[in-house]
């Protein structure tokens, strides 16, 4: 609409004459400040005011002042506290005068181009706050996608320490299983070195032995108690057969100093004229040694130094005239578990 | 006719106003002795029944009583703030009557140029007010009856030109040229008035 249309409308807006479109255009028209509408409005809109007066008079009835004196409230109430009207009319009063006088103070009268001029303030205003509340939830969402960038390199970084941790513990326990199989191996050495000491030691006992006669290693039994500590001593042992049935024995081989022990128990006393026999059996029987059980003797100790002992599967004690024979002859009275 | 009647209604004090808005009951008392032959000629002339004029006087004299704060003298004289919310009042009504099926006949078939031309004195005027009357009464005669009856209809009947165009089967633009031409003629025939200060 052109200035000289939005012109040409303001006569028939003053006498309302204008359709809600074109009243609202002149409206914003004029409310932006064009001086020459707002001059001529003035005069159109005070001869608008006056039409009535030209009207020939007709007299209110009387009783109408009594009505209205009667039905006021006790007072009047001021604008700002005069109730909202849930349907307001279509036109207010002062409309046709808001141009008359260009506004000095906030308009007091809810006349429409000052309803119009709210309506556009309250249009920018809740245009402003939601461009503000998109802005804020913009840079609110925009914090919180920034925070939880942050906690999750704060937690990345996290993990990534405690995957380090991890792997040096790992590389310590590694380093512990290696020190703890090296400290095996060095004790396992270790304890070789001194069984190798210990044979060492007996076999120079032994020698020693031989040499003076002298048992200053120890008895047997101290001999038996060092070559029980020996892990590698072959042991057998050794059950009483129906001739001596409580009978029982426990036989030792020491292949580094190839020694044979034989610990019985219980074996009856030998009969005069005999001896009792331990036979190694391969493939046949080889006599080991013999030895005596006298009266009240209930336990008794054969040490016998033989070349080859290993190879037997069988052993047997047996009961043979004195001085042994080469194969067995008498009953035999221990045998061992095959 | 009593007192109301001879007061001058063009010369309403913006002071009574004043006093009506601190409840003072005989300020409110005089603004209806000034105003109410006015606007009940008014109501009547719009919606073109005494009992009907009555009941719009009151709803609106108690609006004024209420809503009196907001007279802004800035914005025009009293009278004018009073014409303008009769108008508005009496026009609601109307097409809320319009909106229920009844048309109001009386006002506008019964010739309109008949009431302005009833331009003789009331023994009861002030002398202001009735050359006031005689003043606009012989502007608006002065029209040509068809650009006075595009007013009229705008003014009395709440018509935009569409509609008035639509009642009086007239091209639009016609009846938008009647309403420009007459109301010029009413500005330029009432400006000696207005210079005089005769009308405020």
């Amino acid at each position: 609409m052109t200035h000289e249309e939005i012109e040409e409308s303001v006569p028939l807006y003053a006498a309302g004459a204008l359709d809600r479109t074109e009243r609202q255009t002149l409206e914003a028209h004029l409310l932006s400040g064009c001086a020459s509408c707002h001059s001529a409005l003035k005069d159109y809109q005070s001869v608008a005011a006056l039409l009535p007066l030209g009207l020939g008079p007709t007299s209110p009835p009387r009783a109408l002042k009594a009505t209205i004196m009667a039905g006021r409230n006790p007072a009047p109430i001021p604008a700002e506290a005069a109730p909202n009207e849930p349907a307001r009319p279509s036109l207010e009063p002062g409309e046709w005068m808001n141009h008359l006088f260009p506004p000095v103070a906030p308009a007091r009268s809810w006349s429409l181009p000052w309803a119009v001029g709210l309506a556009t303030l309250l249009i920018v205003a809740v245009g402003g706050y939601l461009a503000w509340h998109f802005a804020t939830q913009r840079s609110v969402d925009t914090s919180n996608i920034q925070r939880l960038e942050a906690s999750l390199q704060d937690k990345s970084s996290k993990l990534a320490d405690v995957h380090r941790e991890v792997g040096n513990q790992a590389k310590a326990l590694a380093e512990l299983r290696n020190e703890m199989q090296q400290r095996m191996n060095e004790a396992a050495e270790a304890k070789e070195q001194l069984a190798q000491r210990e044979a060492e030691l007996e076999e120079t006992r032994v020698q020693l032995s031989q040499r003076g006669g002298a048992r200053t290693a120890g008895t047997p039994q101290d001999e038996l108690a060092t070559l029980l500590r020996i892990p590698n001593v072959k042991a057998v042992s050794l059950t009483g057969s129906d001739m001596a049935k409580r009978a029982a024995g426990f036989l030792l081989y020491d292949s580094r100093t190839q020694k044979v022990w034989l610990y019985s128990v219980n074996l009856p006393e030998c009969p005069a004229g005999t001896t009792y026999q331990l036979w190694a059996i391969h493939d046949k029987p080889m006599s080991i040694g013999t030895f005596h059980m006298d009266r009240g003797e209930t336990a008794h100790l054969l040490v016998m130094k033989v070349p080859s002992f290993t190879d037997a599967k069988t052993y047997a004690v047996s009961l043979e005239p004195s001085g042994g024979r080469p194969q067995p002859t008498g009953p035999m009275y221990l045998l061992s578990r095959s | 006719m009593d007192k109301p009647s001879r007061h001058a209604t063009s010369m309403i004090d913006p002071t009574l106003l004043a006093l009506v808005v601190k409840g003072d009951q005989q300020a409110f008392s005089q603004l209806y002795d000034h105003s109410s032959t006015l606007l009940f000629t008014l109501a009547v002339r719009i919606l073109g029944n005494h009992e009907e004029a009555a009941e719009l006087l009151q709803d609106v004299y108690l609006e004024v009583w209420r809503k009196v704060s907001r007279y802004d003298v800035g914005r025009g004289t009293p009278v004018a703030w009073l014409v303008t919310l009769t108008k508005s009042r009496a026009i609601d009504r109307l097409r809320a009557r319009a909106a229920r099926g009844y048309r109001a006949t009386s006002a506008l078939e019964a010739g309109t140029a008949a009431q302005f031309a009833d331009l003789g004195p009331s023994p009861f005027e002030t002398q202001a007010d009735q050359e006031l009357r005689i003043a606009i009464g012989a502007a608006v005669a002065g029209l040509p009856q068809a650009q006075q009856q595009a007013i009229e209809l705008a003014y009395y009947e709440g018509l935009s030109h569409a509609e008035i165009a639509t009642r009086l089967n007239q091209p639009l633009g016609t009846v938008k040229t009647r309403i420009k031409l007459g109301m010029s003629k009413l500005r330029d025939g009432l400006q000696q008035c207005w210079n005089h200060g005769e009308l405020q």
